[in-house]
């Protein structure tokens, strides 16, 4: 059974080669100047499509920093604006003053993504790993245990259980953490990433030179697998820094809430205001301190801009084409 | 380089393990000492509100007192406003063991017929006797699910009164004789001459048309007793005439330009500090104007569109309910009615503690220092009795003999007292909230013609089987009615 | 018996590497799943614990998923759900594909990195603020859409009542959030493609068209059948915000919002029926497996080694 796996995954990776040998194309441009490159006509249109893509991506988040330099007064009266009647900086005014707070919850997110992302990309990839290997006699079963768990989860409150009453992770940052760290998703790309890209024949030459599946993993595979896993982290590390609701399940000390939590707990209470009129109106203090729409938006901008600045991080292990795997075979 | 990776990933997991452990350990620690006699029992309080920076600070004051009361500390720990719904419901349904928990409305009834709070009526007659004299009759009356009474309601305004509120400048601007005001038609006249002349100015600071009837979930879904008349039978209000003549009233308006034109799906607060609008809806009590144009730092002035009418969603504002899971429920009852007669601890609870976070005048009214609004700032209403409050200075002195007056006022609605059990018609509700929520908003706010759409809602709502539910509340409530006195 | 423990021996560097991962799968999606029973209770609070009220709780067999069946409606939102669905599955595909391949051949890689960023951006924004953005745009009173509709003479439309450009504005919003996120996994495995075929595709003479359907594509077609069949096993479910927030909960819209997970929202407001939500939850479970595992046998029929198991 593993012999057949691995001649087909051979197979796989010489099949294109002859695909393209059967197309036969009748001319060879001699434009060319780099034949990797396309035709810089077909470049041009494709850099303006794309171009119209991205705009249309980053444009929302312009106009949120627009309206976050907008005056709370125009917003009332006009509705948001792409171009406002009245600039202010008040939003700003108030994020700093509430500075404390938001210091705290800005560093309970950094650690529970870097720490968060760091366990999970090691779980994910031992694990998916694992399943990929023909040699692993077991691997349709866990492959299956993990694939299950993306179709039926537990539920809310059963999980809830389990993180407060068997765990104890209640008000700990572990309970941001653990809850997060593994997902059937990533485990499954991460095994197709593993399929495609390891061939079993460098395998099997490292292992005839004595080494251990450890060291084969630490040295050949990982660094040769290094695209899928900086998307795995990266996934992870966007999945960290977007979440809110386990926040909301397991945190009430407010020294523990990340950032987007805060931001989800502002805009939750703007809407249980909206609900709530009459409370809300009797009780007029008490939404004092809940930020008024400029201020969300700026806090979106600056909740925002740090992950963004992160991605080119990952982006050179998508950009610039890796050929260790040809090199070393 | 590898091995440094793996050493880091061993090193986390090993932190990792060991925080684990010590959370475990800290927590079964305090539980342990809960139950030991002679100690003071820890009693764990969720209440809603914005956790506030000075809690513990307060709490550490409260305990004192209370340990020498009643032996007895607290915990206080409040749930941000927005989360509250979820995140009490989840604790709530994994039977986390915690003692007192805020509630309301719908949700008071709903987790009192699922079993989760304890029903105190034995305990009102003993650890609570105090506290039982002290609250408004009408309050326990109205909070009884199945003929039980399953928290501590919150003594303060019993009734609801709907109003309209002006702009008082606008109001007298034009000269607008406000005492003919009893209806939505008498609006029409003033919202014409604000529209013509006020080009800043919305007329009607979107709201849905008020009906008057006694709800049984709440105003958009098609169960209702009528307040005047036949009292007695339940009907779908969206059938009735009255309900058509007002929807038309409002198309009207809508279609005159008195609304927004997004008036269905407009999720606008109308923030009172802003002067863009002419007339509003809104609840009241004693003195709601005073409060009200203190915080829009101009004039308001309402005027009733009902009279003050104790119903089932005004006695259930606010309650403390005792968990099922409790492990001194008795104790918890004991805080209670300390909580809620002694006017040493309920200010403390409420306002902080003096000197820090207020200052006491010399005739007894109090003054918020800066750090009541920075550090302590908690709602009132869902703490504890108002009655036993202190004034601010700028509140008129008798504010809370109007309170008394304003619920002994009320008249009582049809359904007081009465909560549906919903077990035999789940399915048939849960297909006809969808229905109501599909046109409801837009009915109410006038946005579309009644001609056309309340015949089609009836018609959805006669296809999802609203008649077996109608028929299952008459039987409920006749049953329910024949148990009283 | 021995040959078992032998097995796992052998095994045992795999086993080692999947432990802290089963581990956790244990702990967090297998335990929890023994509340999938409470879609068949009528759910009643214990005193000692969740647990005690699992058990305790009275057998009410399939009560808590009539719902989901008994209405017009119900027929409407599964319609909506899979139409929904079936159309993000195929659109998502060849977008995050088209965008993965097109930014991989740009010749100016700065460029593409700049493009690759602000197509993530979107991701980052949440549906409530997405809606805000929305409705800018659609706004009756000062909409830009309605704006620009005044220019060229033709009447305002009032678009959050106007049932039939709904689909079309969803379809639009799921794309713009998805696919800088969806193009990642092909970018990285594009990335991933050993150099040498393309090599050997260029001394052939292949234009670029060609090495995209002859290497490129073929080199993806793993992943994109993988994440397919993940994608159809969610069928049932949908990006609640999307439909909830986008439209604005407009009442007008719902013959076009309504899904699955929105009417389990709304119908629950009033119940609060823990019982009834995981019956619904349980139901999009199922059909998602049901139809994963039939996915799964045809694929594997066709091209045994890219099943998903």
């Amino acid at each position: 059974m593993p012999k057949l796996e691995q001649t087909q995954s051979t197979l796989l990776i010489s099949k294109p080669v002859e695909e393209i040998k059967e197309g036969k194309p009748k001319v060879i441009r001699k434009k060319y100047r780099n034949p990797q490159h396309m035709h810089p006509a077909a470049n041009a249109i494709i850099s303006v499509l794309l171009g119209i893509l991205a705009f249309t991506c980053i444009f929302p988040f312009i106009y949120v920093i627009i309206i976050s330099f907008t005056s709370e007064e125009s917003i009332v009266r006009n509705g948001f604006q792409l171009i406002p009647k009245e600039w202010s900086l008040d939003a700003y005014h108030y994020l700093w003053g509430m500075k404390e707070s938001f210091f705290r919850s800005y560093g309970v997110t950094i650690f529970i993504t870097i720490i968060g992302t760091i366990i999970s990309v090691f779980m994910i990839t031992f694990y998916a790993y694992a399943i990929s290997r023909p040699q692993f006699k077991y691997r349709r079963f866990f492959t299956f245990l993990a694939f299950f768990t993306m179709l039926f989860s537990g539920g809310l409150v059963p999980t809830y259980i389990v993180v407060t009453q068997f765990l104890h992770l209640k008000n700990s940052v572990w309970a941001l953490i653990l809850p997060l760290a593994m997902n059937a998703f990533y485990i499954i790309i991460m095994r197709t990433f593993f399929l495609k890209s390891v061939s079993e024949s460098i395998l099997e030459s490292a292992r005839i030179d004595g080494a251990s599946e450890w060291r084969i993993f630490f040295q050949i595979i990982f660094p040769l697998s290094l695209p899928g896993i900086a998307t795995i982290a990266l996934f992870s590390t966007l999945g960290y820094w977007n979440d809110w609701f386990t926040a909301l399940l397991y945190i009430d000390n407010p020294n523990l809430v990340p950032l987007q939590a805060l931001l989800m707990k502002i805009e939750a209470n703007l809407e249980f205001m909206r609900k709530n009129m009459d409370v809300a109106i009797m009780q007029t203090s008490l939404f004092d301190t809940i930020p008024q729409e400029s201020a969300k938006m700026a806090m979106v901008v600056i909740a925002t801009l740090p992950i963004a600045v992160s991605y080119p991080f990952f982006q050179k292990y998508f950009i610039s084409g890796l050929t260790i795997g040809g090199v070393k075979e | 380089m590898n091995k440094k990776k793996l050493g880091i990933m061993l090193a986390s997991l090993l932190a990792a393990g060991t925080l684990l452990s010590a959370c475990t350990s800290k927590d079964s620690a305090t539980s342990e000492k809960s139950g030991k006699n002679g100690q003071p029992y820890e009693i764990n309080w969720y209440t809603i509100g914005t956790p506030q920076k000075d809690t513990e600070k307060v709490f550490a004051e409260v305990n004192k007192y209370t340990k020498k009361k009643i032996n007895a500390t607290v915990k206080m720990t409040q749930i941000d406003w927005g989360d509250w719904d979820q995140k009490s419901q989840v604790m709530i349904n994994s039977g986390e063991p915690f003692d007192i928990i805020f509630t309301n409305g719908t949700s008071y009834v709903q987790n009192a017929q699922k079993g989760a709070f304890k029903d105190i009526d034995g305990m009102l007659e003993k650890e609570g006797k105090e506290l039982k004299e002290a609250l408004n009759p009408a309050l326990l009356e109205g909070i009884k699910v199945n003929g039980k009474i399953y928290g501590v309601p919150t003594n303060k305004e019993a009734a609801r009164q709907s109003v309209y509120t002006f702009n008082k400048r606008l109001v007298e601007k034009y000269h607008f004789d406000l005492s003919k005001v009893k209806t939505l038609e008498d609006l029409e006249p003033m919202l014409k001459t604000i529209k013509e002349n006020e080009p800043g100015v919305t007329p009607m600071a979107t709201f849905k048309a008020y009906l008057p009837y006694d709800y049984i979930f709440n105003n958009e879904m098609p169960f209702a007793f009528a307040m005047e008349g036949d009292r007695d039978h339940v009907i779908n209000q969206f059938e009735s005439d009255l309900t058509m003549k007002t929807y038309k009233t409002m198309h009207q308006y809508y279609k005159a330009g008195f609304l927004k034109e997004d008036a269905a799906t407009s999720k606008d607060s109308w923030p009172m500090d802003v002067e863009n609008w002419f007339v509003r809806m809104g609840d009241s009590q004693p003195y709601a104007d005073l409060l009200w144009s203190r915080s829009a730092k101009y004039d308001v002035v309402s005027v009733p569109a009902e009279d003050p009418t104790t119903i089932n969603d005004s006695v259930s504002g606010s309650i403390q309910a005792i968990s099922a899971t409790s492990k001194n429920p008795e104790k918890a009852m004991e805080f209670l009615t300390l909580l809620n007669t002694d006017p040493y601890l309920r200010n403390l609870v409420d306002k902080g503690i003096e000197g820090v976070h207020y200052e006491k005048n010399d005739d007894g009214t109090i003054k918020d220092l800066p750090a009541r609004i920075d550090r302590y700032n908690v709602p009132s209403y869902s703490l504890g009795n108002f009655f036993v409050l202190d004034l601010y200075e700028n509140d008129p002195k008798d504010k809370w003999d109007k309170f008394e007056e304003f619920n002994k006022s009320a008249k009582t609605a049809p359904t007081l007292g009465f909560h549906f059990n919903s077990d035999s018609v789940r399915s048939e509700l849960a297909s006809i909230t969808n229905i109501s929520k599909e046109f409801y908003p837009a009915l109410a706010t006038g946005s579309v013609d009644p001609e056309e759409y309340l015949p089609k809602y009836n018609k959805k709502l006669k296809e999802a089987g609203i008649d077996k539910v109608l028929k299952e509340i008459q039987k409920q409530f006749d049953e329910w009615k024949s148990k009283q006195k | 018996m021995k040959r078992i423990l032998s097995d796992l021996y052998k095994n045992r560097v795999w086993l080692l590497m999947v432990l802290p991962g089963t581990i956790w799968l244990l702990l967090f999606s297998y335990l929890p799943m023994f509340g999938q029973v409470l879609a068949f209770k009528k759910f009643r609070i214990d005193p000692d614990g969740f647990f005690a009220s699992v058990m305790n709780s009275e057998w009410v067999g399939f009560d808590n998923f009539k719902y989901l069946f008994s209405t017009n409606d119900a027929w409407i939102i599964t319609r909506n759900t899979i139409l929904y669905n079936l159309v993000f599955i195929i659109l998502g595909l060849v977008t995050a594909v088209a965008t993965a391949i097109l930014l991989s051949e740009l010749i100016n890689k700065r460029l593409s990195k700049v493009y690759q960023t602000s197509i993530l951006f979107p991701h980052f924004i949440s549906w409530v603020i997405g809606s805000y953005f929305v409705f800018t745009f659609l706004s009756t009173e000062h909409g830009l859409l309605n704006h620009i509709l005044g220019w060229l003479h033709v009447d305002p439309i009032s678009w959050y009542s106007e049932s039939k450009y709904w689909p079309f504005i969803l379809v639009f919003m799921s794309m713009w959030k998805g696919v800088g996120y969806g193009s990642i996994v092909y970018l990285a495995s594009i990335v991933g493609i050993d150099r040498t075929y393309y090599e050997a595709a260029m001394i052939d003479g292949a234009s670029k068209w060609k090495q995209i359907k002859h290497v490129t594509l073929p080199m993806l077609k793993p992943l994109m059948i993988i994440l397919t069949i993940m994608n159809i096993g969610r069928i049932f479910n949908s990006d609640f915000g999307l439909f909830y927030q986008v439209p604005r909960d407009s009442g007008a819209l719902y013959g076009v919002t309504n899904v699955i997970d929105t009417f389990v929202y709304r119908g629950l407001m009033n119940l609060g029926d823990i019982g009834m939500s995981t019956a619904a939850g349980l139901y999009q479970s199922a059909v998602g497996f049901i139809l994963v595992i039939i996915t799964n046998y045809i694929v594997r029929k066709v091209d045994e080694e890219s099943a998903l198991f």
